[in-house]
């Protein structure tokens, strides 16, 4: 190969000390910056998996910050839920030790801790996670539930839960407090018991069965039903007469008089009179008395629990049912209410399809996850719904005020520990925790994935600090060999040795 | 044999050596005046009287390989190529930003759906709700940026053009004026500096554009473009370029020049002569004019149009409804009933049906448009490669409409109808059984932001994005560099997710049908983005085009370098080869130097001798 002396600047040496500073620059670049290239151009024919690398790799961060703020969402949604079963378990006994020993000290320490209960749990339905309200479905940034004051007393025009229950009470009771039924005397050897009219309040007529000698009973049958007792002779001592009766809140109690040749009688007892028409009076008057206990205790109870049952058993779109009146001792008919004269307790979103749904999350690109909660759910309700007839039943100031407690007792003990069959908080909660273990599944991957795939787009876009370092050293010595020679060459000239 | 003969030999020898020594030293002064061949003197013999024979300058020669210097030509052409392509690329790359970094438009579309991603999850966050704005805001900025990068990259490519012909201009009408002179005079020392002259004018014209150079008698060049258009002959043809001011994405070369919104080069022959459109008839294929506009006129508009589709894709993909059309039996006839009522212009009704006799399925698309000028529309009005296209002109009403649509189903026993309103009825032939109508639907772009789960997300400046056709070419032409966020939508984040009037704030539809639709559905591009062809066009997620496109983009920048890298290779060995010919090796000169230094001495002390002698022959007589 021929050499050339330095002549003019288009020398291919120049040029290729150019091109050799350019690298050393470049190299100097990828050094610093540890990037391979500053342009896609120079990532090589890797740089469209490059392109998706990031995409996955922002997804992915993504899904994690998702996985994060539900995470949050759902700690705090457990917290409440585990609080609010806290709450239903502690009334529940505190109703259990009360029906064995019914004080009415006792009911009115249970009263007031009921209502700072429902206030708490009012509070705990109204928790806020950093995406609004946990416990109104879609309605994030409606609060759950309305305050205790509005729920318990009501809202100026708009009635509360005491309101519906004492309504539902007058219709439930009836003017004469015997439930509804009317006692009357067809013949005067017989008394019959009939319900005043097609109504769902009051006692049902539900069975007869007697024991008693010498009574034909008929019934009970027809609408409204209606029930007779006919007695031919003396009817045999300590033969008996049971009625079944059917309560507004879905459970029965039965109604029993006792024949007795003693008089007077005791409770629940009637005597034997000297003729048939004696005996019929005694049972008329027996049957009143125990009718009146019967209603003023058990069946006041049991209306209240409905009446709560309709008044929880609302939303927005669905308003609580109500007893048509006034008057309402004879009222025969429930009337939707409207939001303008009854308090929804449930503020929150109540659409179709289930709770969870309100609320989703995507964990992975094919994994969604539901973690939506209504305060409405059946599980919740049923706390608040009996917690709150705890709360709002005043039975320390009523003249049956030991058989109205403990027949109130009982039933929320019962409704407390929830059927079976039935959603209980403890089911949201164990759907809340299957969520969770989902994500924390999701999350394994997502790191194990992220890591995988940065290493990847490492080895695509970024460089390995020895190689650049050790072709940084190679150039550098071909550089200096080559600026050394040029230098060497500009010096070899003839004009520097002619005289 | 004279004394006297002897001093005249002498005498023309110290001339000889004085002409090489004005040349040595011309040559190294010149030494690194760029296109200045080395001069060498070709010296004769002459006789003197009856024996001695003197030396005399035949010629002043230019030490030349033509071979190589022709190569040079055409390969600097070449050079010029391959050099300005892969610097434009590489501004081009630059608009794509550096990966990995977070100015680009993958990040900013992976930040747009990682935004959205928070929003499903907390649909009613209104914090999660203005970061989907201005995270989609930023998304359009960035291609509104990348597009007004790409068109002033056009405009650079419009200005270097009109400077290049200017240029071109110059040389060639210096080389025409170079040839006259050189035919005016005599082959002699003076002509070798012209013919520098000329070669270097030649060199540059040859970096602008590929020419072949024929040199003819009479020291003449005649300079013709390697596609045969002749540039010089005795005089220069002129060389012309309307320049545009501005560049706009829908600026572009049309060979009508009615159409045609960017500048032209037009050459004008010598003397009233005629006009050719050297960018009409591809006459310019190689040099820095040919990469300028490959560059205006292929490689950006490529560019922009691939940011247009995925700009398109976006906003068709959150504000398109299809709907399906309501089945019904007429008599013995079937089809469907479809609602033409709310489409806008460019969207379209879909009909597929089966032609009985010889079961193949066909696929009719039928396109509202509003501009009667641009019908009939050609079948690559869609991205199906497999639908026959139908304009449809709705400014006459459904009546119009009807009988326009039974006109192009004429024949295919299907025929269309209007029961009431707005309604479009396509039914099969019942009885006669020639076609079956197996599905109509309609697809509707979304104007309201309420109203249904679709919504006018992006929009085309302040309209709705809806793909119509006008005289002025696609809506989508251009919209990278219009695209924005609704406005109404930015000042009420809300409707993010409020899709229906009663929506609860924390309702997910909505949320979700926006990122599943930029996330996970696919869509089709259009081919002229250069990716996918129109029997099979490229259909994907944006994410997959966006892959495409970067990918694309780096590949052809990529192979610009690598193609420039070769080309100055082989430039650069070819220049050595001529400058180790032609150029001034110092050295040579020197010891040129000093055999004329010697050869000078030498002839004076010839000189020197013979007075001698002389004086000698005068002393005889005394």
């Amino acid at each position: 190969m021929a050499i050339n002396s330095i002549g003019s600047a288009t020398s291919p040496i120049i040029r290729s000390l150019i091109d050799m500073r350019a690298q050393f620059d470049d190299l100097q670049r990828q050094l610093s910056t540890g990037q391979k290239s500053a342009t896609y151009a120079g990532l090589g024919p890797n740089r469209g998996l490059a392109v998706d690398l990031n995409t996955q790799l922002s997804a992915i961060a993504g899904f994690g910050s998702t996985i994060d703020t539900v995470t949050t969402r759902i700690n705090l949604a457990q917290n409440a839920l585990s609080a609010i079963s806290d709450i239903g378990n502690s009334i529940r006994s505190s109703v259990v030790q009360g029906s064995s020993s019914a004080g009415l000290a006792g009911a009115n320490i249970t009263q007031v801790n009921a209502q700072s209960s429902v206030q708490q749990l009012l509070a705990l339905l109204n928790t806020q996670g950093a995406n609004g309200y946990l416990f109104s479905g879609r309605a994030t940034d409606q609060s759950a539930v309305d305050t205790y004051d509005h729920i318990i007393n009501g809202d100026g025009p708009r009635a509360g839960l005491k309101q519906l229950i004492s309504e539902r009470g007058q219709a439930d009771l009836g003017a004469d407090g015997l439930g509804r039924l009317l006692i009357g005397a067809p013949t005067a050897t017989s008394v019959s018991l009939s319900e005043d009219a097609v109504s769902p309040f009051g006692f049902k007529l539900a069975s007869v069965t007697s024991t008693l000698a010498n009574a034909t009973i008929t019934g009970p049958s027809g609408a409204p039903a209606s029930l007779s007792v006919d007695f031919s002779a003396a009817p045999n001592d300590g033969g008996s007469l049971t009625v079944r009766l059917n309560m507004p809140d879905g459970t029965s109690e039965n109604l029993t008089l006792t024949a007795t040749s003693q008089s007077p009688p005791g409770p629940n007892q009637f005597s034997i009179g000297a003729t048939p028409a004696a005996t019929a009076a005694n049972l008329k008057s027996a049957l009143t008395a125990a009718l009146g206990t019967l209603a003023g205790g058990a069946l006041k109870a049991a209306s209240a629990v409905q009446a709560s049952n309709e008044f929880f058993d609302a939303d927005l779109a669905n308003p609580p049912q109500r007893v048509d009146g006034p008057p309402f001792d004879t009222a025969t008919s429930l009337i939707a209410g409207t939001s303008a004269n009854t308090v929804i307790w449930y503020t929150g979103e109540a659409g179709a399809g289930s709770a969870r749904d309100t609320a989703t999350a995507r964990i992975d690109s094919s994994l969604v996850v539901s973690y939506g909660t209504r305060a409405n759910e059946q599980g919740v309700r049923s706390v608040v719904q009996n917690v709150a007839t705890l709360a709002a039943v005043n039975t320390s100031s009523d003249p049956n005020a030991a058989d109205l407690t403990a027949a109130l007792y009982q039933r929320l003990a019962v409704n407390l520990a929830g059927a079976p069959g039935t959603q209980s908080v403890n089911d949201i909660a164990a759907d809340l925790a299957g969520v969770q273990t989902s994500m924390k599944a999701a999350k394994a991957t997502h790191q194990q994935t992220s890591a995988t795939l940065t290493d990847f787009l490492q080895q695509i876009q970024g460089v390995s600090n020895e190689q650049v370092g050790a072709e940084l050293l190679a150039l550098q010595t071909r550089m200096q060999a080559a600026l050394q020679t040029t230098a060497m060459l500009s010096q070899i000239s003839l004009v520097n040795y002619l005289k | 044999m004279s004394l006297t003969e002897a001093l005249t030999t002498s005498l023309t020898g110290l001339n000889a050596a004085q002409t090489g020594l004005s040349l040595v030293a011309s040559n190294v002064a010149n030494a690194q005046t760029p296109g200045y061949v080395r001069k060498t003197v070709s010296l004769v013999n002459s006789s003197v009287g009856t024996t001695g024979g003197g030396v005399q300058v035949a010629s002043i020669n230019r030490v030349l390989d033509r071979f190589v210097q022709a190569q040079l030509r055409t390969e600097s052409a070449g050079g010029g190529y391959a050099d300005l392509r892969a610097q434009m690329y590489e501004q081009l790359q630059n608009l794509y930003g550096a990966p990995g970094s977070t100015n680009t438009l993958e990040s900013s579309f992976n930040a747009f759906t990682t935004a959205l991603q928070a929003l499903t999850t907390s649909p009613g966050d209104r914090p999660t709700q203005v970061a989907v704005i201005s995270a989609a805001q930023t998304l359009a900025q960035q291609l509104n940026g990348m597009s007004a990068g790409i068109q002033s990259l056009r405009s650079q490519a419009e200005l270097g053009l009109a400077d290049d012909v200017s240029q071109a201009n110059t040389a060639l009408q210096q080389i025409a004026q170079l040839n006259q002179q050189l035919g005016a005079s005599q082959s002699d020392s003076a002509t070798a500096a012209l013919e520098d002259q000329r070669d270097s004018y030649i060199a540059q014209l040859s970096k602008l554009m590929d020419i072949r150079v024929i040199a003819g008698d009479h020291n003449q060049v005649t300079v013709f473009t390697t596609s045969g258009v002749q540039l010089v002959g005795a005089q220069a043809s002129t060389l012309s370029f309307d320049a545009q001011g501005t560049m706009a994405p829908q600026a572009q070369w049309s060979a009508d020049p009615t159409k045609r919104t960017v500048g032209t080069i037009t050459l004008t022959a010598p003397n009233g002569g005629g006009t050719t459109d050297l960018l009409a008839t591809n006459s310019i294929r190689s040099g820095e004019i040919a990469a300028y506009v490959d560059m205006r006129d292929r490689t950006l508009v490529q560019a922009q149009t691939q940011l247009d589709q995925f700009a398109a894709a976006m906003a068709s993909a959150l504000s398109d409804h299809t709907t399906a059309g309501t089945a019904i039996v007429s008599g013995a006839q079937s089809g469907f009933d479809i609602d033409i009522g709310s489409l806008s212009a460019g969207n379209s009704v879909s009909l597929t049906y089966t032609d009985n006799g010889t079961g193949t399925q066909h696929a009719v698309t039928f396109v509202r448009v509003d501009d009667p000028s641009v019908l009939p529309l050609s079948n690559s009005a869609t991205t199906n490669p497999d639908d026959t296209v139908v304009g449809i002109d709705f400014s006459g009403g459904v009546a119009s409409v009807v009988s326009q649509i039974n006109a192009a189903l004429a024949g295919t026993g299907v025929s269309a109808s209007n029961p009431s309103g707005t309604t479009l009825r396509l039914l099969d032939d019942g009885a006669a059984n020639t076609a079956d109508v197996n599905a109509v639907s309609a697809t509707v772009t979304a104007t309201s932001l309420s109203g249904g789960i679709e919504l006018p997300f992006f929009i085309d400046g302040a309209t709705p994005y809806t793909g119509a056709i006008t005289a002025s070419g696609l809506q989508s032409t251009g919209l990278a560099s219009r695209i924005a966020v609704n406005s109404a939508l930015a000042a009420d984040p809300t409707q993010l997710v409020a899709y229906q009037s009663g929506a609860a704030s924390g309702d997910g539809t909505r949320p979700n049908f926006i990122y599943d639709q930029l996330a996970n559905a696919s869509h089709a591009y259009a081919p002229s983005s250069g990716i996918g062809t129109s029997a099979a066009p490229f259909s994907g997620t944006a994410g997959a085009f966006l892959r495409q496109v970067i990918s694309l983009q780096g590949q052809a920048a990529s192979n610009a370098a690598s193609l420039k890298q070769g080309q100055d290779v082989v430039v650069s060995a070819l220049q050595q080869r001529y400058d180790a010919t032609s150029g001034v090796n110092i050295d040579q000169e020197m010891s040129d130097l000093l055999n004329l230094q010697n050869a000078y001495a030498a002839n004076a002390r010839v000189m020197s001798t013979v007075k001698d002698m002389l004086a000698e022959l005068m002393q005889l007589g005394n």
